[in-house]
């Protein structure tokens, strides 16, 4: 991991079009901002992984018998 | 085209019931291309198909209609989100919940959080985090479906 020391209001690019701000510190909380093109997902880490585990057990976890009998 | 499917062994499919993930699938980022498929039989009654991979034969999961489940499922989410799947008008847009199936039946669950949202007219899919506080990851089916049959026999 990259690791960068910024202040207020500066910015760090990533490849050529994502641009990440930290907007404000209060304490132990921080707001950035990011500037991404539309086709570029940006997600708190936790969100992501919650939804990616989700999938990974919806692809390995199947009793098909359960399929059939859900609505009956 | 042919399909090598985890359930339903190859399967000949016309290339234009191919979806096109421009961004994949949440943790499976590289897969793009999709099929749904269903079994005739059973689909009428339960609603459940199937997001197969036509990259990846064990990529599959089973997916359900969220009106299946939740009459009033109603996602919000950033229109700009939907620009990867085109031009498209509210209902060109088809939307599916990813479905865990575990042994125990009373904890079948849907992701109502991150539905699948396909855009028939152009065949090209997203899966998005809706903005939505109280759509859990894991929204139980059972229940729900027991719900559903309590109202309908009152």
């Amino acid at each position: 991991m990259l690791a960068l020391s910024r202040k207020v209001n500066e910015s760090i690019v990533i490849g050529n079009n994502i641009e990440v701000t930290i907007l404000e510190v209060k304490g132990e909380q921080v707001k950035i901002g990011v500037k991404a093109p539309k086709s570029v997902s940006v997600y708190r880490e936790e969100v992501y992984t919650q939804i990616k585990e989700a999938n990974k057990e919806a692809v390995s976890d199947v009793a098909q018998e359960n399929l059939k009998n859900l609505f009956k | 085209m042919k399909v090598v499917t985890k359930f339903f062994g190859e399967v000949e499919l016309d290339d234009n019931k191919i979806l096109d993930f421009p961004n994949g699938i949440i943790g499976f980022e590289d897969f793009k291309k999709y099929a749904i498929m269903y079994d005739e039989e059973s689909q009428s009654e339960t609603r459940i198909s199937w997001l197969q991979s036509v990259e990846e034969p064990a990529l599959a999961l089973p997916v359900i209609d969220p009106l299946a489940i939740l009459p009033d499922y109603a996602p919000m989410l950033e229109d700009e989100l939907l620009k990867p799947l085109g031009e498209s008008e509210d209902e060109d847009l088809l939307f599916l919940l990813a479905m865990t199936v575990p042994s125990d039946m009373t904890k079948v669950t849907a992701n109502t959080k991150a539905p699948f949202i396909i855009n028939a007219k152009t065949c090209k899919g997203v899966q998005i985090i809706v903005d939505n506080a109280d759509y859990p990851v894991k929204f139980n089916i059972y229940e729900s479906v027991q719900r559903m049959k309590e109202k309908a026999g009152e």
